[in-house]
């Protein structure tokens, strides 16, 4: 764990001097929780986690523990929900206007989904990259600065260089683009504005980063550099993500949850998790039938 | 082309090789007569475009019969210069107030000098004594507290009161390129059946005149067309579009940004998205009822900018800028945010889950990453909309714009004109001169929005580049 040295001047900031809602969680998961917490289960806990999109059950009952500085990831074909679980993860699901969770999700032990926590905040802690590259249409330099600017960043000029240098050297991008910082992020391939979107999500010092279906977008070799980057930021960063990819999720993941489609008695289509246990042992010796099937490629 | 085609199931369904060959070449000539039907389209919308410029044009513009009462080369030379070298324009600020002078009558020389003084430090037709009785007077004249009197200004008075010039007929500006006799025959005839007493052929003189000139836009109305001028009208025009997009652009984007970012769909939502759209195509005239009942009747005391002073108010009723304003601004609105609404939720909405997971506010997010993308839609709408109100006339009318008025608009509590209803009366009179000015004035109109366009596209070019 490298966690001890992560409390330095930039990210010793705790969480509830940088969003501007209310601050009712523990605080921030960089600093002394972190520490403390070396022996606790997971980093994020579903506890029987339901969404509703208006009526339609979308994901039943979804009970799962992601491991501390492990990369997890969530498989199964489409429609099964596993983009929705992740998206419920940061209550990026809230912006859904017919979107509705019950059940609880723990972070450290709180519940992200009770009565005055800010969804603002858990985003801050919890980050997300998207399936498609989405940077902003300003500089290279901006793109990263923009989330620490907002979050309350204090340093100097010269510390938000540091600070932009840090999180571009981290998504292994900073060699490619040190000399063009003051280029437009669009001018970037489709596998380095992905990456850029890492370092943007990195530099507003996260501790989770969900990861949407990351290199669906990008050809074999970008998706390489990628998946190489998610080994080295396990380090320093718990990881979720969500892949159609199931020999991506066998390379990098520690643990895998498979999730299925089940036609319930009214006709609805609801997903359900069906197993999750370490990647490994998912793709030798599932214990369940329909795992089997589908990562021996008999549906899906 | 000619392919052996091998056998295809269902084959008997389609043409055979030479029916296609047959409907090709006729959806070919469909598709020729489709493309020079747009064509024809396209041609009558410019003709209609070029009409109208040439209609504005050749009223701005052609040749006048003028009589003289006094001829400017006599005075010219009467001041001892030489009016083969100095025209009546040229001399000395002096010499015309000298003019002026002579040949004024006190009564109006004292009522000009109210108006407008000519000199800073000496009066010229009151004594000082009067002077600064009526001053110190509750109600003072203009001229005790106004800038004095400029060349061009004095040299419009010494045209209109010395010179007077008078112009009998006007021509439009092709026939006088092509048939210039003719417009002399005209004259000769029109004075023959009887249709000028007061003035004698001999003394008629033709020039060219250019009624769209410098003096016209920078002279204040007139009750006499050849010395008419749309100064307060544009000025009025120019305070208008000010209070329009100090109340229509703030609220119509704060309007649009609520309703795109953080309106939920729900009942109320959509019933408020359903008038806005409907208010779009309300007409003008509406508006200007509105405006009238509202802002110059129930809002009185502030558009009259009563509230505003201890004692005598800015206006004594609310036809005031503001008044007109803010009705051109309600007019506008709905556009106005209609067109944000669009340029807002062209937008992609993986800028906004961008913004938001990276633990930004809404407003964060909107403000950072929406508005700068938006901003180019969102000033081309505005544009649009704000050319439209420069043009209304119909609200203007209602909400009281004044018809005859010389004093230039200065502030949102002063009497105005505008433009468009400045057009509107001097076409309503039937001699040909205001028939003339009012084509110059719709010159100066175009023009007015053309220059406004081209900075709102320069500002709209700026921010775009930006967001880049």
């Amino acid at each position: 764990m490298t966690n001890d040295t992560s409390t330095g001047s930039t990210t010793g900031k705790t969480a509830d001097e940088s969003a501007d809602g209310r601050m009712t969680m523990e605080s921030g998961p960089r600093t002394e929780s972190r520490i403390q917490a070396d022996d606790a289960p997971g980093v994020i806990e579903t506890k029987e986690m339901s969404v509703y999109y208006g009526d339609f059950l979308a994901v039943s009952r979804v009970s799962l523990d992601f491991g501390r500085n492990q990369i997890s990831a969530l498989i199964g074909p489409s429609g099964c929900g596993k983009t929705t679980v992740l998206r419920s993860l940061n209550r990026m699901n809230d912006l859904v206007a017919t979107a509705r969770t019950e059940g609880e999700v723990h972070y450290h032990g709180q519940n992200i989904y009770a009565d005055g926590v800010d969804p603002v905040e858990v985003r801050r802690t919890i980050g997300m990259v998207f399936q498609k590259p989405n940077p902003f249409p300003k500089s290279i330099f901006d793109n990263i600065s923009w989330g620490a600017k907002i979050n309350g960043f204090r340093g100097s000029k010269s510390e938000m260089e540091d600070l932009v240098q840090q999180a571009l050297e981290a998504a292994a991008l900073w060699d490619e683009v040190k000399d063009k910082l003051a280029d437009s992020g669009y001018s970037l391939s489709g596998g380095q504005q992905q990456r850029l979107c890492i370092a943007r999500a990195i530099a507003t010092q996260p501790d989770v980063i969900l990861m949407d279906e990351p290199c669906s977008a990008l050809d074999p070799i970008a998706t390489l550099r990628i998946e190489e980057l998610m080994l080295e930021l396990k380090e320093n960063y718990s990881m979720i993500i969500v892949t159609h990819n199931m020999q991506q999720a066998a390379r990098v993941s520690d643990k895998t949850a498979f999730f299925n489609v089940k036609l319930n008695e009214s006709g609805m289509r609801t997903g359900r998790l069906v197993e999750y246990s370490p990647t490994e042992q998912l793709f030798t010796s599932p214990t369940e039938k329909d795992t089997e099937d589908y990562i021996t490629g008999r549906f899906g | 082309m000619s392919v052996e085609a091998p056998e295809r199931p269902r084959r008997e369904l389609f043409p055979t090789d030479e029916e296609y060959r047959d409907h090709l070449g006729s959806r070919r000539r469909k598709a020729v007569g489709f493309k020079f039907f747009c064509l024809g389209m396209l041609s009558i919308a410019v003709l209609a475009l070029a009409t109208l410029l040439y209609t504005i044009v050749n009223d701005s513009f052609g040749l006048v019969a003028v009589v003289n009462e006094n001829d400017p080369g006599a005075i010219v030379a009467g001041l001892g210069h030489d009016p083969e070298v100095t025209g009546l324009q040229e001399v000395t600020y002096e010499e015309l107030v000298g003019l002026l002078e002579a040949n004024v009558s006190s009564g109006v020389g004292r009522r000009l000098e109210r108006e407008q003084r000519f000199y800073e430090d000496r009066l010229v037709f009151e004594d000082e004594a009067t002077w600064a009785e009526i001053c110190a007077s509750d109600d003072p004249p203009t001229g005790c507290n106004a800038a004095p009197r400029d060349h061009n200004n004095v040299y419009a008075l010494v045209q209109e009161r010395v010179v007077v010039t008078d112009v009998i007929a006007s021509y439009q500006l092709v026939p006088s390129i092509f048939s210039p006799d003719r417009f002399e025959a005209e004259v000769a005839e029109g004075f023959e059946a009887g249709r000028f007493p007061d003035h004698d052929l001999d003394r008629v003189t033709y020039e060219w005149r250019a009624w769209f000139n410098p003096t016209f836009v920078t002279t204040p109305q007139n009750a006499t067309p050849e010395v008419a001028g749309i100064r307060t009208a544009v000025l009025g025009s120019l305070w208008l579009v000010v209070v329009t997009v100090l109340f229509a652009v703030p609220v119509g984007v704060g309007a649009a940004i609520y309703l795109v970012e953080y309106a939920r769909p729900n009942r109320f939502n959509d019933f408020v998205q359903t008038n806005i759209n409907n208010l779009a195509g309300v007409p003008s005239i509406i508006y200007g009822m509105l405006g009238l009942a509202i802002f110059v009747r129930v809002l009185e005391p502030l558009t009259s900018g009563a509230i505003f002073t201890d004692g005598v108010p800015p206006s004594d009723n609310g036809r005031t800028v503001i008044a007109a304003g803010l009705t051109l601004g309600l007019l506008t609105l709905p556009v106005v945010i209609i067109s944000s609404q669009e340029a807002l939720k062209a937008v992609p909405d993986s800028l906004r889950h961008a913004g938001l997971a990276l633990g930004a506010t809404r407003w964060q997010t909107v403000r950072s990453q929406i508005l700068p993308v938006a901003l180019p839609g969102i000033l081309t709408g505005t544009i649009l909309a704000i050319a439209r109100a420069i043009g209304e006339t119909a609200p203007l009318i209602l909400v009281g714009a004044s018809g005859f008025i010389t004093a230039d608009p200065t502030g949102p509590f002063s009497k105005f004109t505008a433009l468009p209803i400045q057009i509107f009366q001097w076409t309503a009179r039937p001699q040909e001169e205001f028939h003339n000015i009012a084509a110059a004035a719709s010159i100066a109109l175009l023009l007015l929005l053309l220059t406004l366009n081209a900075v709102a596209v320069i500002l709209r070019n700026r921010y775009s580049r930006r967001a880049e």
